[in-house]
């Protein structure tokens, strides 16, 4: 058991750095941990504008997703590993080798999930928080209490995604019900008391008023779901040789008005039949925004009456953006490497799907927009969405070339990335906020975003490209 | 006859490590050319290289008269490849990836032709299995289709015979040696030596990433040498320089 852990934990970590680079990949704790420090001086600050309890929630809320997005990637690693690094194995699969049960590797595998990434973004992020606490007038045991919470925040998320991707393993109609039950009783709940039941996500609780009790119970409600998880994880069948028939024949046909009807129609193919394009759909964007939806919605009282929409719309077009993950995660060059395709022409492939996939947060903002009410402001909500989606994607295309993913923790690709991003969002909010109608400006990011994909395109065709 | 590959001092250096120095090399036209050289030689590299996978470091090469730094995608036009790992796409099937295959290289009656090659590599039963179920020999089958599907001036294959049995490498070694007969070149990279001797026309021997000997198969065999004894000594040889 302990043996298989420290492998795994190894292997991750070696994954990581031979990605990134051992020094760039070190680095990353290093930066949460500057983030967190620094950014606790600027906490006296927004106080003045937002409550400590709103301010809490926010970074719970961002540690819950941060759970999601592990256990999402986590669950999907083989796979892409062996796209991007060739014949790659993961121990949580070649461990089937060994006498161990299918139970005990995957019980290993997420308690490795739990320590590694505890040590990689929750503890450099408290810690750093812990160290300014001084300095800052916050009591040493706030600021401990903050690392706890954060980190049972972080469990819910990885743990709630192995749940729900337990069940939908087994079955998809029994996930559906479960999620329909779910929803049905958040509804209601909301319907008879009017509260909002965010509120009572067990770690933001337990930060608002610690005793035993909460404790324990935060306790209870976590250890529930990671031992449906583990009881319900079904181990993906292996050996199946399922005969398909001929999609690509008629997908490419269909997709004629396309630039490139060949590439696009099999990154669809890739989506459909890798169960990404359900599953990303639902735990890479529709749980995390409804998530998001429900604590934003807590803001509520401090923002002028539409920016819940707009605000909602810009995050929306962010986890949009990362969309062209989806589509360049199962894809190395290698393939395309015997035939006549430059990595600029894959590039722009991958962004011709990007765009067919953006219907989904187009229709998902417009629903929410319909659902609550703002059916006023929903053309300035959903081309605010968009613009912003676009102009994340180009600064994705430009820094990252076809590997979004395994650049995501390059601290340097990041800080630029994170530069790029939070100067344009920080504006269009401003202006989105004075006014819904300048939401509709936003129009002039996709300057930019051409500007940074043709740059992008330049760029990698002029470097080797990786994964062959 | 027409030089189809011509390599001159050409070199790929990776940070401290070099992987092919100064090597020059010319094949011509109808050659069955055989790369051989222990592991690590530099053999797969040299293969990137000619078929502008990757840039080199120093030199110049040119392969069907493009070079391959300044046309890389024009040079995969032109050539069939087969690589050293076998990566087909995972979710296609074998039949949906020569499909995918000859829309990108514009190949007409593209089901004829993928037809005659689930035929000739007696695979037909697996052309509506997804890629990632094939096995190894299979996905090499499939990878040697997508090579030939086009019918290449010149093909480049790393290690041949790779995952085949027995009875498919005698097929295998049978329809390139045909290929070459028709006026089309083969460019192998192997470590396979005995099947060199028996297929190639003219070889050469990489170690360290230098080229050690380079000509014609039959001036070694004329004298009553043969391919693994000479590569042997050669490369035992060039250990102790």
């Amino acid at each position: 058991m302990f043996e298989l852990f420290v492998a795994m934990v190894r292997e991750e970590w070696r994954m990581h750095s031979t990605m990134f680079g051992s020094l760039s990949f070190a680095m990353f704790p290093v930066m949460i941990f500057g983030i967190a420090f620094m950014g606790a001086f600027l906490l006296p600050l927004v106080r003045s504008t937002l409550p400590a309890g709103n301010l809490a929630l926010i970074v719970h809320a961002n540690f819950l997703l941060l759970g999601f997005m592990v256990g999402a990637f986590g669950l999907l690693g083989n796979e892409v590993m062996n796209r991007r690094l060739g014949q790659a194995s993961l121990l949580a699969y070649s461990a089937r080798s060994l006498p161990l049960s299918e139970v005990h590797i995957f019980f290993t595998f997420v308690v490795k999930d739990v320590v590694y990434y505890f040590f990689l973004w929750v503890f450099p992020f408290g810690l750093g928080y812990i160290l300014a606490s001084p300095f800052i007038g916050v009591p040493l045991s706030a600021a401990l209490l903050l690392l706890l919470t954060l980190t049972l925040a972080f469990l819910y998320g990885l743990c709630i995604v192995f749940f729900l991707s337990a069940l939908y393993a087994r079955s998809r109609p029994l996930l559906g019900a479960v999620v329909l039950m779910l929803g049905a009783a958040w509804g209601s709940f909301v319907a008879v008391t009017g509260m909002n039941p965010a509120l009572f996500f067990p770690p933001l609780l337990l930060y608002a008023a610690f005793s035993s009790m909460n404790l324990i119970l935060s306790l209870i409600v976590l250890s529930v779901l990671f031992a449906l998880a583990v009881v319900l994880f079904s181990p993906e069948g292996t050996g199946t040789t399922r005969e398909h028939r001929d999609a690509f024949a008629p997908l490419a046909r269909r997709f004629t008005f396309l630039p490139d009807p060949p590439l696009a129609a099999k990154d669809l193919i890739d989506l459909y039949r890798s169960g990404s394009a359900v599953g990303q759909i639902l735990f890479s964007f529709l749980i995390p925004l409804a998530v998001i939806w429900f604590f934003l919605s807590l803001l509520g009282p401090y923002l002028p009456p539409h920016g819940l929409l707009l605000m909602f719309a810009i995050i929306t077009g962010v986890i949009a953006s990362t969309m062209y993950t989806w589509v360049t995660m199962f894809d190395t060059f290698g393939p395309y490497a015997c035939l006549p395709v430059s990595v600029s022409r894959l590039i722009s492939g991958k962004l011709v799907t990007f765009s067919l996939l953006q219907v989904v947060p187009v229709l998902f903002i417009a629903a929410v927009a319909l659902v609550s009410g703002e059916s006023a402001n929903l053309v300035p909500a959903v081309v605010l969405c968009l613009a912003v989606s676009y102009y994340a994607v180009s600064i994705m295309v430009f820094l990252t070339g076809l590997s979004p993913n395994v650049l995501v923790y390059d601290v340097r690709v990041m800080a630029v990335y994170l530069l790029l991003l939070g100067v344009v969002l920080t504006l269009f909010s401003a202006l989105a906020f004075a006014e819904p109608l300048y939401a509709l400006g936003s129009v002039v990011l996709f300057l930019p975003a051409w500007f940074f994909v043709q740059k992008g395109r330049a760029r990698w065709d002029a470097v080797d490209p990786s994964g062959f | 006859m027409t030089i189809i590959v011509d390599a001159q001092d050409i070199s790929k250096v990776y940070g401290e490590v070099t992987a092919v120095d100064t090597v020059s090399l010319s094949v011509k036209e109808g050659a069955l050319f055989g790369l051989l050289g222990p592991n690590g030689s530099g053999k797969t590299t040299m293969i990137k290289m000619l078929t502008g996978q990757t840039r080199p470091t120093g030199g110049s090469a040119t392969v069907l008269g493009l070079n391959v730094e300044k046309n890389p995608v024009a040079v995969r036009d032109r050539v069939g490849i087969i690589p050293e790992q076998e990566t087909p796409p995972s979710f296609l099937t074998a039949m949906e990836y020569l499909a995918f295959v000859g829309a990108v290289r514009k190949i007409p009656d593209l089901e004829t032709k993928a037809d005659y090659w689930f035929d000739l590599l007696e695979f037909r039963d697996k052309k509506n299995v997804l890629c990632k179920d094939l096995s190894r020999g299979t996905r090499q089958k499939l990878m040697f289709a997508q090579a030939f599907i086009h019918e290449p001036a010149l093909a480049l294959i790393d290690e041949p015979l790779i995952n085949f049995d027995p009875i498919m490498q005698d097929l295998v070694k049978d329809y390139l040696a045909a290929y070459a007969k028709k006026g089309k070149t083969i460019f192998i990279s192997t470590h396979i030596l005995e099947v060199a001797e028996e297929i190639c026309s003219e070889f050469a021997i990489l170690h360290k990433g230098r080229l050690l000997h380079t000509g014609p198969v039959a001036d070694l065999t004329a004298g009553g040498g043969h391919l693994p004894q000479f590569f042997l000594s050669l490369v035992r040889k060039d250990r102790h320089v």
